[in-house]
């Protein structure tokens, strides 16, 4: 067995690795990270994971829904440390996969993977607690300094694979659903069919906690459950204008959110990553921002980065010919949430955050399209666009690309004493 | 475990010394197994509310002097997240606040001239405080150099009170000895109540020096459910029925069992006329945040009997007009951030620490209620209405 694979079986036990296996792990990932742009290209078929925040046992559930590595291809939009216990063994057994299989893993940087953010929030705390030191610390943030900024999915199809082996692809193909939502099981519990853009009428549902909130989605009819309204956090735009098996729009993956002072994805490209996180500047902001119901910018109630409207969101997804971003660094109860006609979308896969916060995790899963039309879609900004036949006249008058379709596989936490390995009562803390 | 070394997060800004970083906690006790060991569980509520106060204290959010007495030297943690310290100092400043607005009332402010009523060394309101634990508001209030509020609506000096008041607080007997023998024990508390002195068996005592304004401080010793009895009551000895009183339980009558809080309630609120009440509780534990609190809470065997009654923020203000109250009411302590707390002071906080956890913030802190009530408004006790808005 080589050193990497034994790094990854104990770390899968939840046991951490020797002092000078970590140094020799990081010294490895940054070879490899410093290889990579600030924007990474991941092919479809992915699955998009949202903050971790060293919540160990729910990442294990996460592989568990989502699929083991390499048979997944996984994409972590950051925050991988800090509040939950275990940060070293979740970000360590993180980097020792992508190490082991560079292909299947993409990590992007968070706002947590940062030296000032870990040394409040917990991850210098407990390398601090585990190592005696706070070399480990060190080296982690090392690494923190090459991760990739963002990342750019091509070839994803507007159409979903089936969710389990046990149904049939055509028959999935033919219901030619938008979005579907499953349980930890792979059970769908909400199937929402793509639409033609005419039957949309609202543009923006974020039913909060009941499954009946859903606006947009109303009356469309849901062969699997026969519900009749759409997933919770689900935005359904029906911004469909193209014909089924066509390749959708490219994905933005980023952490936080858009910058001011980018306006392309080329520029995401030119930026200094290597460095810690600033505390202002277009780095800061991909990292910190949040999209919100505003027009324009706002100042972010973070003290960093800024808040976006759905009009910022738009003109980019516009411009760079994107169909979708998907992001992470929100809390949403649901575990994603759609927003602005599903022109962004949060992803947040730690459940029960902090052990307090009674939230459910999911992860986005983005088929492959297998129509072999994907390369049109290639690049952002210097490929022809593939918009070509919608009619324009969408909101604000950009056209809005043909998103992806789009799975979120919802979970919850994980037994914390599970699968045997070491387990801290959690404590959480309340004003008393 | 100190690491100097390290930059605090927004540290340009500068920030004060840290005890130390271990995130670790100890103390805790299991799961009750019988009133007796909830009761002590209950107790221990005060050393977590203890630690927040000094966390909050040490990190610049609230200033007090007193707070690190009572944190024992040893303790594991003294540094909560930014988002409990935002909490610590907001529930702390709104009850300041409420109570500021009391006295000035009846103590030192404009009204305070009115019909004529000042005279040295004459009690002219109390101040009565359940499960105040280590609560060090009486000794901020009795030592206070003044507070900086707006334009005409500072908080003097406690030299310059037209009058002086009754405080007492009550806990029980083994809290309040704790708390005696802590005063006994520190020259800058004995300042602020001088001469403390044990009065009885179960660990009442008072100041028997003047404390600096002329005021007077009594700490009960005594299971707060006893006086939810019918007869046989215990003696709350120096407690005035004649002058106007401020009735607070911040995080405590939640631990009573709903009849026995209303109980206590109504304790005060049929000897005192002039009684108003400020009361701090959580709220809304059906939904998933709520759900996930209350099952945490458990886990370390803390109840809250009133939370599963009065559901939501509006439930608190009904509670209040129940027992008598006709002006109710009840803010989260998000909603208190934003309207209790004045800008000047938002911003400062901000430049702290950082707030990365808006979202948790919310859910936090819209889980907590600061509700007030008071007789009317023509009962002398009133809420400045201009006074509760910010700037
Ligand atoms: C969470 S602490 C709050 C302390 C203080 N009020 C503060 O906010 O910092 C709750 C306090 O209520 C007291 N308490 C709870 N039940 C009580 C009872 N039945 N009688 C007397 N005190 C009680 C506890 O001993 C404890 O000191």
């Amino acid at each position: 067995m080589s050193d990497l694979d034994k790094w990854v079986a104990q770390l899968r036990a939840c046991r951490p690795i020797p002092e000078a296996d970590v140094r020799e792990l990081c010294h490895k990932a940054r070879e490899l990270l410093i290889e990579e742009g600030n924007v990474v290209t991941v092919n479809a078929p992915v699955t998009i994971c949202g903050d971790i925040h060293g919540q160990f046992h729910d990442l294990m559930e996460l592989f568990r829904v989502g699929g083991d590595v390499p048979d997944t291809n996984y994409l972590f939009m950051g925050d991988f440390v800090d509040r939950g216990f275990y940060s070293l063994e979740s970000f360590l057994l993180l980097l020792c996969l992508k190490v082991r299989y560079p292909d299947r893993m993409t990590l992007i940087r968070g706002n947590h993977e940062s030296r000032q953010i870990t040394t409040v929030y917990g991850f210098y705390d407990e390398c601090l607690r585990k190592y005696g030191s706070a070399n480990v610390w060190r080296y982690c943030c090392d690494v923190f300094d090459y991760l990739a900024l963002g990342a750019i999915v091509l070839g994803a199809s507007n159409t979903l694979s089936p969710a389990s082996e046990s149904s049939a692809a055509q028959e999935y193909a033919d219901m030619n659903l938008e979005v579907e939502v499953c349980n930890a099981d792979g059970v769908s519990t909400f199937q929402f069919p793509r639409q033609s853009r005419s039957l949309t009428s609202s543009s923006d549902p974020q039913p909060r906690g009941s499954p009946n909130g859903s606006s947009s989605t109303a009356g469309h009819s849901s062969p699997a459950t026969g519900n009749k309204t759409g997933p919770p956090g689900s935005g359904a735009s029906g911004s469909s204008g193209g014909s089924v098996g066509n390749p959708a729009g490219a994905v933005l993956c980023v952490h936080g959110g858009l910058s001011p002072l980018i306006q392309t994805v080329d520029a995401i490209r030119l930026l200094d990553r290597k460095q810690e996180v600033p505390h202002e500047g277009a780095m800061c902001d991909l990292l910190w921002s949040d999209p919100d119901d505003i027009d324009g910018w706002g100042l972010s109630p973070r003290g960093a980065g800024f808040l976006f409207g759905a009009d910022i969101v738009k003109e980019f997804n516009y411009k760079n010919d994107l169909s979708l971003i998907a992001r992470a660094h929100q809390l949403v109860m649901e575990g994603f949430k759609e927003m602005f006609d599903a022109s962004i979308v949060t992803v947040w896969s730690a459940p029960n955050y902090c052990y307090r916060c009674g939230n459910v995790a999911a992860l986005l899963e983005l088929s492959e399209d297998e129509s072999g039309l994907g390369v049109f879609a290639r690049s952002n900004g210097d490929v022809s666009r593939s918009d070509g036949g919608q009619e324009k006249g969408r909101p604000n008058g950009f056209d809005t690309l043909e998103g992806p379709a789009r799975r979120y596989r919802v979970f919850q936490a994980a037994p914390q004493d599970s699968r045997g390995m070491p387990a801290k009562k959690p404590v959480a803390d309340y004003f008393l | 475990m100190a690491a100097p070394s390290i930059p605090n997060l927004l540290s340009l800004r500068g920030s004060r010394g840290i005890r130390g970083h271990g995130r670790g906690r100890g103390g805790h006790h299991g799961p009750g197994r019988g009133a007796a060991s909830h009761d002590s569980t209950i107790q221990g509520t005060d050393t977590d509310a203890a630690v927040s106060r000094l966390s909050a204290v040490e990190l610049g959010y609230l200033e007090d002097p007193f707070a690190q007495y009572f944190v024992s030297p040893d303790a594991q943690i003294t540094r909560r997240l930014p988002i409990i310290n935002r909490g610590t100092f907001v529930r702390t400043s709104a009850l300041d606040r409420l109570v500021d607005q009391f006295l000035r009332q009846h103590v030192f402010g404009e009204s305070a001239l009115a019909g004529g009523q000042i005279q040295e060394n004459v009690h002219n309101a109390q101040i009565i405080s359940l499960g105040a634990g280590t609560d060090t508001r009486a000794f901020r209030l009795f030592t206070s150099k003044g507070r900086k509020w707006n334009q005409g609506r500072d908080v003097p000096p406690y030299e310059l009170w037209r009058n002086s008041i009754v405080y007492h607080e009550i806990d029980f007997p083994r809290i309040v000895e704790k708390k005696l023998a802590t005063v006994r024990q520190t020259s800058s508390l004995k300042e602020a109540l001088p001469d403390p002195n044990l009065e009885q068996a179960d660990g009442s005592w008072k100041s028997c020096g003047r404390p600096p304004n002329g005021s007077e401080f009594w700490c009960h010793g005594l299971d707060l459910r006893d006086l939810s009895r019918e007869t046989d009551l215990p003696r709350l000895d120096g407690l005035r029925t004649d002058i106007p009183t401020l009735l607070i339980s911040e995080c405590c009558l939640c631990y009573l069992e709903t009849s026995e809080a209303s109980n206590v309630i109504k304790f005060f609120k049929d000897r005192i006329p002039q009684l108003g009440i400020v009361l701090y509780e959580p709220v809304k534990p059906d939904d998933p945040f709520g759900k996930q609190m209350v099952s945490n809470l458990a886990a370390r065997g803390i109840r809250m009997p009133t939370l599963e009654v009065y559901k939501e923020p509006k439930d608190q203000e009904d509670r209040l007009r129940a027992a008598g109250w006709e002006v109710c009411c009840a803010y989260t302590v998000e909603k208190a951030w934003e309207e209790f707390i004045l800008q000047d002071d938002q911003q400062r906080v901000d430049s702290l620490e950082g707030l990365d956890e808006v979202e948790e913030w919310k859910l936090l802190a819209g889980h907590y209620v600061i509700a007030w009530a008071h007789p009317s408004w023509d009962m002398g006790m009133r809420w400045d209405d201009n006074d509760m808005k910010y700037y």
